[in-house]
């Protein structure tokens, strides 16, 4: 046994493991499957709300990579653009690739501890203030059916979530052995006390008039057309919401806690690396976290802003169509590639016939894949109220960066007392208002 | 409109918004190249650290890097090797010999010491006693100091200069302007006549052919320095058109069909300076 095994190759000795090893594996997880199927499908449709929440918080988090990704993409190309630059355009189609490299190259610098750091709060503090973002994007609903959580008091949990950040910061201040580390934190924690009061008061305006304080029902009685939402009823309210919420991402003209003329790098100074690149990580994910949030309670979430003009039902039954269905999923490949492929090929000698079905193949998906993302628009309300959501809120990304490429930072002083002096009674002012408002047009 | 608070913000907010679609002004560099004119000159500058040395470490990066040739350097650099010198070769053109010497480790020549081949300066006394020591009548004298001496020596310049007072840069600057007169002996002058006659007759075709004959333009010398290809400054009497002179000797038997082959001809009769591409 042993002679004719040592006179078989190599490929023949891992076929002649492999083969039957799979079939093992194969059969033991099908008995694994057809044994343990049903109780474990019993146990998770018992423990829904538990799977729920793991599948959503699982979901968020994946999600904040592509939205960090495509906010500093969009940051680097707008405010570019907006200097009369082009911007990246080196790394992929249009420099496409940019932000994945960079995030590539923090993970890849060195993860630098200094002397004299406190080292267990040191290490926490970036995990705090990442953690504090994907947790308040639990209950912000993209779409209908499409949320994390649904709590009655989601909008306090955003604010209540959302303030920890700052004790992420004032950790990453206090552990780093650093003066200007130290007075970042400081400016953050200041900066976020003074702004989280009238960030909190500006939307009890809206929690006045929806009588709730569940996203979902907030958005929900926003629908209708464009003038349903609550921004013509609280344009007040959305002002100082808007303000008072860059100060709270520390987005430029409000990132006092950054600073980098003054203070180096404020907080961040002593750190290297990817834990360095979880406090931008976290500001990029808060920025798109506070843009959603001013969709959801301003301009109507995921309700379109005027009603569908094109009543289009689509009832598709792809099973009438029989043996047709078959021959339908064959050949439209091969014809479709075909005859896309056909004017390029008789139009130009220099087309040869491979790049002409290449460009035919290429042609068929797109179109494929357009119609299908079509149909899902029109036939499934999520796919339609996620497009109108998210379209929604890189409005919003669009402006903060174009905040950022615009308008100077302004002296901390200035900053506290525009909170405190103008901002605060303001937004007391719209609670007055909103109330005196309602409760006149609810006696009469 | 000044008195609404945050109308700054929004004006700056416009601004930015109509520089987004503004046209961009970044040029991709390797894919296209920037137009630049072609008489731009861009201005050299040699840059100095804080103690006042030469930040220069005469790597010829720049000298290397120069599409024109124009950057050369030689002399002692911060370490106590070259000396920098730097500039367009028309001016520092010998500077570059002088660099190659160096580095070969032989001795440099210094050009300032070279002094103009003396000439019999009897002839050009007579000459200038012809033309009653006139400077206004300096073209013919010149003609005749080219008849005399097959060109213009730098040494009978001076005598002219020193005899009738006029300055030798009015001197050198009327013999560089005609194309008729000449610095060196050596050079042959190739000329074709450009009068209405001979442009009519083809004259074009035959400075085109003269020129890929000799490998040069017109205006300029071979490859090898020694023959020129320029424009007579009149047509010869009696001659055919079109026309070409060889040192102000007519060639009738030159025609556009043959001229190129003619030219070669005149090239090749020094095989040893023929030029290898």
């Amino acid at each position: 046994m042993a002679a004719y095994w040592s006179r078989l190759s190599v490929g023949s000795r891992a076929f002649l493991v492999i083969v039957p090893a799979l079939l093992v594996v194969g059969a033991v997880l099908t008995v694994a499957i057809a044994l343990l199927l049903g109780p474990v499908l019993d146990f998770l449709g018992a423990n829904m709300p538990l799977v729920r929440f793991v599948a959503a918080a699982t979901a968020i988090i994946v999600m904040t990579i592509p939205i960090a990704f495509v906010i500093i993409f969009m940051e680097l190309k707008v405010i570019a653009a907006m200097n009369l630059r082009v911007g990246p355009d080196r790394v992929g189609p249009y420099g496409t690739f940019m932000s994945v490299v960079h995030g590539l190259k923090v993970l890849a610098k060195e993860d630098f501890t200094p002397r004299g750091v406190d080292v267990p709060i040191f290490t926490l503090a970036p995990i705090v203030v990442f953690a504090s973002i994907p947790l308040t994007l639990l209950v912000i609903p993209f779409a209908p059916g499409v949320f994390g959580q649904d709590f009655n008091i989601a909008l306090l949990y955003f604010f209540a979530i959302g303030g920890m950040s700052v004790v992420g910061l004032m950790m990453a201040g206090w552990a780093s052995f650093n003066k200007y580390s130290l007075l970042g934190a400081l400016r953050a924690a200041a900066q976020a006390i003074s702004y989280e009061l009238p960030l909190t008061l500006s939307v009890v305006g809206i929690i006045i008039l929806a009588g709730t304080m569940s996203l979902n029902s907030i958005v929900q009685q926003q629908a209708g057309s464009l003038f349903d939402w609550n921004i013509w009823k609280q344009p007040l309210g959305f002002l100082i919401f808007f303000i008072a919420a860059t100060a709270e991402a520390n987005r430029t003209p409000l990132d006092m806690t950054e600073a980098d003329q003054e203070l180096v790098a404020g907080f961040a100074t002593e750190y290297s690396g990817m834990r360095f690149g979880f406090f931008f990580f976290a500001e990029y994910v808060n920025v798109f976290v506070v843009s959603a949030l001013s969709v959801v309670l301003f301009f109507g979430g995921w309700n379109a802003p005027f009603d569908w003009p094109f009543p289009v039902t689509l009832s598709l039954d792809p099973g009438g169509l029989g043996l047709g269905l078959v021959f339908l999923i064959a050949l439209a490949p091969v014809v479709g590639t075909i005859v896309l492929g056909l004017p390029f090929w008789l139009l130009s000698s220099r087309v040869s016939t491979l790049k002409a079905l290449v460009i035919g193949f290429i042609l068929f998906n797109l179109l494929v894949v357009g119609a299908l993302l079509g149909w899902a628009f029109v036939s499934a309300a999520w796919v339609s109220g996620l497009a109108w959501m998210i379209g929604k809120t890189f409005v919003f990304v669009f402006i903060f960066v174009q905040m950022r490429g615009t308008l100077p930072r302004v002296r901390v002083d200035q900053l506290m007392s525009f909170a405190w002096k103008w901002l605060l009674p303001a937004a007391l002012l719209n609670i007055f208002v909103t109330a005196i408002a309602v409760s006149i047009l609810a006696n009469r | 409109m000044s008195f609404i608070p945050g109308m700054g913000i929004l004006k700056g907010m416009a601004l930015t918004m109509r520089r987004f679609f503004a046209p961009k002004v970044t040029i991709r560099y390797p894919e296209v190249t920037p137009d630049i004119a072609v008489k731009y000159r861009g201005r050299l500058q040699l840059l100095h650290d804080e103690h006042g040395t030469l930040k220069c470490e005469t790597c010829f990066q720049c000298a290397q890097a120069c599409p024109i040739e124009c950057i050369d350097m030689g002399g002692t650099d911060t370490r106590g090797r070259y000396a920098v010198h730097w500039g367009a070769s028309e001016t520092y053109g010998e500077r570059r010999e002088e660099a190659a010497l160096r580095r070969a480790g032989r001795e440099v020549p210094d050009p300032t010491y070279v002094r103009f081949e003396a000439v019999d300066t009897a002839a050009v006394d007579r000459i200038l006693e012809d033309h009653d020591y006139d400077p206004h009548r300096m073209l013919s004298i010149l003609e005749a100091i080219q008849a005399e001496f097959g060109r213009l020596p730098v040494a009978a310049l001076k005598q002219v200069s020193f005899t009738t007072g006029s300055w030798y840069a009015m001197i050198y600057g009327t013999a560089s302007y005609y194309r008729h007169f000449k610095f060196e002996k050596t050079i042959e002058q190739v000329a074709v006549c450009r009068c209405t006659a001979c442009l009519m007759q083809g004259g074009g075709r035959l400075a085109d052919a003269l020129a890929t004959g000799l490998r040069t333009g017109l205006g300029r010398v071979t490859p090898d320095g020694r023959i020129r290809l320029a424009w007579l400054p009149t047509h010869p009497d009696g001659a055919p058109a079109p026309v070409v002179a060889l040192d102000g000797e007519p060639q009738p038997e030159v025609t556009p069909a043959n001229a190129a082959a003619w030219a070669q001809a005149l090239v090749g009769e020094h095989p040893a300076t023929r030029t290898v591409h």
